[in-house]
């Protein structure tokens, strides 16, 4: 490399930076960085738990082998709540690549034991009746949701739901 | 001036951050030839190599609050001009292709066959025709003498793979000569 570029960059750069045409990001941007990657990886993990546990709770609910016929069940299940689930382990998967635990340790173990926990947390979820404890409560109307789904695709089985309900009360 | 090249890289990074923008020439004038000589293995081109680390000495001032002091400041600037080197090659599409018919497990230790001199001078003709997933650790490793750890920080690799692309690299290395 020549005398000539080398005294270039130093004079280039620096006389910008005299100029104050290239400025620090303040460190305020940094530690917000951090701090919406850190939140949005446990917020994103929370939200797969849960849907995990809904997606487990439909189909005990569905029942995939009660009505018999899987095209019925096929085309009644609220596939969304699954497909939701996955993306987010895909985008909280994307998130960890970005912390250094990614290639100092064993990155698909990591991947693993994550998709493991939060499996393992939202079936513990739906285990210990946080779906019919939530459907009685705050968000019986997102629940409603469902329901009404089912009576539209299955008037037969919404009615039989209703009669039970009405029946329990 | 003669205070600053007593200090640490980390030293002189934290004074720029909080007392003299200035005294970033410093980190400048330690890095400026190592990081010209490493981007220009990469590229191959030095009006290219000389892009990338002005690039890379912009985006490392900007970002310098983001610098981490606890870690090294040198893996963390390398780390900057791969990235910058690999968008650059990936805009040209130059990359060589992988050499997937070549066996690898032939055990070769060039260390033991050649003197250090012989091997830098070796790495140095056969850098041109190897593709960049093994060129990079192999001019960190021979070229820039990183350790393992460090070159693991900068690709970030972990550092079982730093060892096997070296190794393979050896294996690249060797056959060159052997054609030539």
């Amino acid at each position: 490399m020549s005398k000539k570029s080398k005294l270039d960059f130093e004079t280039k750069i620096i006389s910008q930076i005299k100029a104050d045409e290239i400025k620090m990001k303040p460190k305020w941007y940094f530690i917000l960085g951090s701090l919406l990657a850190f939140s949005s990886l446990i917020g994103l993990s929370m939200g797969i738990i849960f849907l995990v546990n809904l997606s487990l709770f439909l189909i005990r609910r569905n029942g995939p082998f009660n009505s018999g016929k899987l095209q019925f069940i096929l085309s009644t299940f609220p596939w969304w709540v699954p497909t939701i689930a996955i993306g987010g382990i895909v985008l909280a998967i994307w998130l960890l690549r970005k912390y250094d635990l990614s290639y100092k340790k064993n990155f698909p173990l990591i991947i693993l034991i994550f998709v493991l926990a939060v499996l393992s947390a939202g079936l513990l979820l739906d285990r210990l009746g946080l779906n019919e404890y939530l459907s009685r409560g705050r968000m019986r109307r997102y629940y409603q949701q469902f329901e009404t789904q089912d009576i539209n695709k299955n008037p037969v089985k919404g009615i039989r739901q209703n009669y039970k309900q009405l029946n329990n009360r | 001036m003669h205070k600053l090249s007593k200090l640490t890289d980390e030293e002189v990074v934290e004074l720029t951050r909080t007392k003299d923008k200035e005294s970033y020439a410093e980190i400048i004038r330690r890095y400026q030839d190592k990081l010209m000589r490493y981007a220009t293995y990469i590229l191959r081109d030095e009006d290219k190599a000389a892009d990338v680390v002005q690039e890379s000495f912009i985006k490392a001032y900007v970002n310098l609050n983001g610098f981490n002091t606890k870690k090294k400041f040198s893996s963390w600037i390398y780390r900057i001009v791969h990235n910058q080197a690999i968008n650059l090659i990936e805009k040209h599409k130059k990359e060589l292709p992988m050499l997937e018919n070549i066996d690898f497990d032939s055990g070769v230790d060039i260390e033991k066959e050649y003197s250090k001199g012989e091997i830098v001078k070796m790495v140095k003709r056969c850098l041109g025709q190897m593709p960049v997933l093994y060129k990079e650790p192999l001019s960190l490793y021979f070229l820039e003498d990183k350790s393992y750890i460090e070159i693991s920080d900068i690709l970030r690799i972990p550092i079982g793979t730093v060892g096997t692309r070296i190794n393979r690299a050896k294996v690249l290395m060797k056959k060159y000569v052997k054609k030539k």
